[in-house]
């Protein structure tokens, strides 16, 4: 029997002594140094569900951040052109020559000539072919994610491998997003007349930009991770990084303990207040920068078309029920985030927005109870207006499991109760809200936030009338808010067709004016981006709003 | 045997086919496999996708059409990620098999030595300790579990023993490169297979105790102690033997439920399994991989609801008989 036991101890110390010694003397890429064996292990809060950029799988944004940006050539890049302002602009990429050329007259026709090195992981030129090849796709395959701006050219003409010729029927002022932001160009040497979907969805061998998944389709091990190494025929700067790993951890608490225990290097979390406290105090041996100027505008979105919002006056009584400043600062303060953000066009362009339509809505009691009695509302007993014996409330809606909307919703109801507003709080999957809720009308109030997927002003297709659901257009248009002020879908159309920026600009501020003065919907904040990394991660490390923070990884290094 | 054997089977089946129409007329309700293109600015998506995925059909030709494929092993292709769900819940099951292995056979070998010693030794200290520490574990929640043992383990045991990296992982069952049987494979088990081990040691010991007393105090045990059978060999042979048939229906029950249930654990230590299969599927809204999901986690409860009653049949000859 004394034999067994000291048998049953001397195996358990000797297991665990082995565990030890395999932590203390492992070359395994664990370590808390990135450099350790020149991997880069980011923990990523979200698993793409394909990799062929154009089909309707590939919504996911860290793919685009992980895998599109790194992996496919795009004409135009953006980056933060004024750190004071935090507006975007585009920029040609190494894929041109220079700017592409706009020619003049009335119809539009965007030359863009090619970088001669420009070349294909398997060393065959990039080509205006190339181009063709992608926009063909995105016009006539299966399954495609979006159209918009594809579906005004008129032709992609191939005068010569490096000239590509687009000529557009309808105008369009963002044609610098083509080719890049969610979508990069294919190679049609590799996917002509082959099925592309098959051959991308799960992972591909070719590359055009910096980086390539790590033998191909195995460089995707779906649950797991991606795996990046550097593209070796890449004609820019070459990474010196020898491979990045994006291990999928979708529990951000789990993706903070990871990185504390070194198992991650980066991190690019949602903004979440369970983990503010740990940035605000610092986190020892990382790097921690934070942003407000990104491509989210968070905010109250107002059913125009409900009791009782169908009433401009009362949605301006709501409006100034609040103190967003404070609301923005109990949120994101400890992110050094602490004021309201005053437009729907998001911080990345700033410059075509006009805050005052916005800002005038301040914490003012005294312009509620004028509003709300100029309707005929008056306080009952319980301290809530009411209108023919009919009170002032409403449901929020919003996404479940998400604890910082839960958290605003709360602070946003206990502010509205002040001001005399019953506000229900109801959560919903994000599945149910964005495709039958909102679409269908079927709320009063929801909190949710706009993504801007590129450098561009404009907000038609959430706010002009034309784009309000209906049953006749089987409830397809993106105005879930039913807003409809008159002269509005004018400026909004009309922004989107304008090529002139001053011009657009001008169009652009006072629809933002239009939309604020109407209170059609209330913007909140500017959801902030934070990358938390490890000081042995070096170079040129910050947030892009719309392309991810890896966009230029090629440039980084790890000290060793 | 064959016969009994049989008419389980066959009620398995029933209930399995009902469990299927459950599964697919709830998530039709509940899901629009269409509505995460609603942001999807070119209209026409939406509709051919409806379209393509047969949604203009009626529920029941649509109903016909999935158990027919699903009977041949074709459960569809997902939503979301486009790839065959059978798939998708073969590379999750694989996982969760991973976790499940080791947190059953370590679970079963520890609650039953602690449920006979409990039983055997009643009212003494050994006893109280481990009456305390399952009632603990029962009332722990694991997510709560989870983080603590991942403090202690990874954060604390590399502090105290000045270690460079800890001992212990907790994102996957491997390290970034890493693959096949070996320390650091064990290194990443040891956790998520402790968060399940403790619960199921919780529960299961506390019924193990209980059954192992309600045996030792039988008129045949007390007949085999009088007629001189040693003590070791009374319990070992006479007493476990009883005393497992009521455990190993709740230990079949709870193993079959853990097939689709490990959704806390295989989320916080970053395990592609079934559970967050499940959880990734309501997010999106992927009524194709839930449906399926639910037929197979119901098909595991059922498969050990099975392997249950053929236990009884071992354990008890007279449930053979019968």
């Amino acid at each position: 029997m004394k034999l067994r036991k000291y048998v049953v101890t001397t195996v358990a110390l000797f297991a665990l002594l082995s565990m030890s010694l395999a932590a203390c003397g492992s070359n395994g890429s664990n370590g808390n140094s990135a450099a350790a064996d020149g991997t880069l292990v980011v923990g990523a809060d979200q698993e793409p569900d394909c990799l062929d950029w154009l089909a309707t799988c590939s919504g996911a944004s860290w793919g685009t951040y992980a895998a599109l940006v790194t992996t496919l050539p795009q004409p135009y890049e953006t980056y933060a052109s004024d750190s004071d302002s935090g507006a975007y602009v585009y920029a040609p990429t190494g894929l041109l020559a220079g700017e592409a050329t706009v020619a003049p007259g009335s119809q539009q026709i965007i030359t863009y000539k090619l970088n001669p090195a420009a070349v294909w992981s398997d060393g065959v030129a990039i080509t205006s072919a190339d181009f063709k090849y992608t926009f063909d796709q995105i016009m006539s395959g299966e399954d495609i994610y979006d159209t918009t701006g594809y579906a005004n050219v008129e032709s992609v003409a191939t005068p010569d491998p490096q000239t590509v010729v687009v000529s557009f029927k309808d105008s369009y002022a963002g044609w610098k997003g083509l080719f890049s932001g969610g979508y990069g160009v294919l190679p049609s040497h590799l996917l002509e007349g082959k099925n592309r979907n098959a051959i991308m969805k799960d992972g591909y061998s070719f590359s055009g930009g910096p980086w390539k998944l790590d033998g191909g389709k195995s460089g995707w091990e779906k649950g797991v991770s991606i795996t990046l190494v550097p593209n070796e025929n890449y004609w820019g700067t070459k990474p010196s990084i020898k491979k990045v790993v994006f291990r999928f951890i979708t529990d951000t608490s789990a993706q903070f303990q990871a990185f504390k225990a070194g198992e991650v290097d980066f991190l690019y979390p949602q903004p979440q207040p369970d983990w503010f406290p740990a940035v605000k105090g610092g986190i020892e041996g990382a790097t921690i920068k934070a942003t407000a100027d990104t491509s989210s505008v968070e905010a109250l979105w107002l059913n125009n078309s409900k009791p009782p919002f169908d009433n401009e006056s009362v949605r301006k009584a709501i409006a100034y029920s609040l103190d967003r400043d404070a609301i923005v600062k109990r949120l994101f303060g400890p992110l050094g985030v602490n004021k309201a953000w005053q437009s729907f066009n998001p911080p990345i362009v700033a410059a075509y927005a006009d805050p005052a339509g916005f800002s005038g809505y301040t914490l003012d009691l005294a312009k509620v109870a004028e509003l709300m009695t100029s309707q005929g509302y008056a306080k009952g007993s319980d301290g809530y207006w009411a209108r023919d014996g009919v009170k002032a409330s409403f449901t929020l809606k919003t996404t479940v499991g998400n604890k910082r909307r839960e958290l605003t919703a709360q602070i946003l109801q206990a502010a509205f109760k002040t001001a005399g507003f019953e506000m229900k709080i109801k959560t919903e999957d994000a599945g149910v809200l964005f495709g039958e809720s909102g679409p269908t009308g079927d709320y009063e109030m929801a909190l949710y936030a706009q993504v801007a997927t590129g450098p561009e002003p404009g907000n038609c297709s959430i706010f002009c009338s034309v784009n309000i659901p209906t049953e006749a257009n089987g409830n397809s248009g993106n105005n879930w808010t039913r807003t409809n002020v008159s002269g509005l879908d004018d400026l909004l159309q009309a922004l989107d067709v304008e090529i002139g920026n001053a011009k657009r600009i001008e169009i652009s501020k006072q629809a933002d004016l239009l939309i604020g003065l109407s209170a059609t919907s209330i913007p909140l904040d500017p959801l902030p981006n934070t990358v938390i990394y490890r000081n042995s991660v070096r170079g040129p490390v910050a947030d892009n709003a719309t392309m991810g923070p890896f966009w230029n990884m090629n440039l980084w290094t790890l000290k060793g | 045997m064959i016969q009994f054997l049989g008419r389980r089977l066959f009620y398995s089946i029933v209930v399995l086919l009902l469990a299927s129409i459950v599964a697919f007329v709830g998530t039709r309700i509940a899901f629009d496999p269409t509505a995460r293109l609603s942001q999807v600015r070119d209209k026409e998506v939406r509709e051919r996708e409806r379209e393509r995925l047969g949604l203009d059909k009626p529920i029941a030709v649509q109903y016909a059409k999935w158990v027919g494929d699903f009977a041949q092993g074709d459960m569809g292709t997902s939503e979301v990620t486009r790839q065959p769900v059978a798939t998708m819940l073969g590379s999750g099951l694989s996982y969760t098999m991973q976790l499940m292995l080791w947190a059953v056979i370590l679970s079963i070998i520890a609650a039953i030595a602690i449920g006979v010693y409990s039983a055997v030794r009643q009212y003494s200290a050994g006893d109280y300790i481990f009456t305390t520490v399952s009632f603990i574990g029962i009332s722990i929640p694991p997510f709560w579990f989870a983080f603590i043992a991942i403090q202690f383990f990874v954060f604390q045991l590399t502090a105290w023993l000045n270690l460079s990296r800890p001992i212990f992982y907790f994102v996957g069952l491997h390290s970034t490169g890493a693959s096949g049987f070996n320390i650091d494979y064990l290194q990443h088990l040891f956790l998520p297979v402790l968060v399940l081990t403790v619960q199921n040691i919780a529960g299961w010991s506390r019924y193990q105790r209980a059954s192992m007393l309600d045996t030792l105090n039988s008129d045949y045990i007390r007949t085999a102690r009088a007629k001189g059978v040693p003590r070791r060999q009374v319990i070992t042979r006479h007493a476990l033997r009883n005393a497992l048939i009521p455990v190993v229906t709740v230990m079949a029950l709870d193993i079959g439920l853990l097939f689709g249930g490990l959704v806390i654990t295989e989320q916080i230590f970053s395990i592609p399994g079934m559970g967050r299969i499940f959880v990734q599927a309501i997010t999106n809204g992927d009524a194709a991989v839930l449906t399926s999901w639910t037929v197979v986690a119901a098909f595991f409860v059922l498969l050990f609801n099975l392997i249950a009653d053929l236990a009884y049949g071992w354990l008890d000859p007279r449930v053979r008989i019968a």
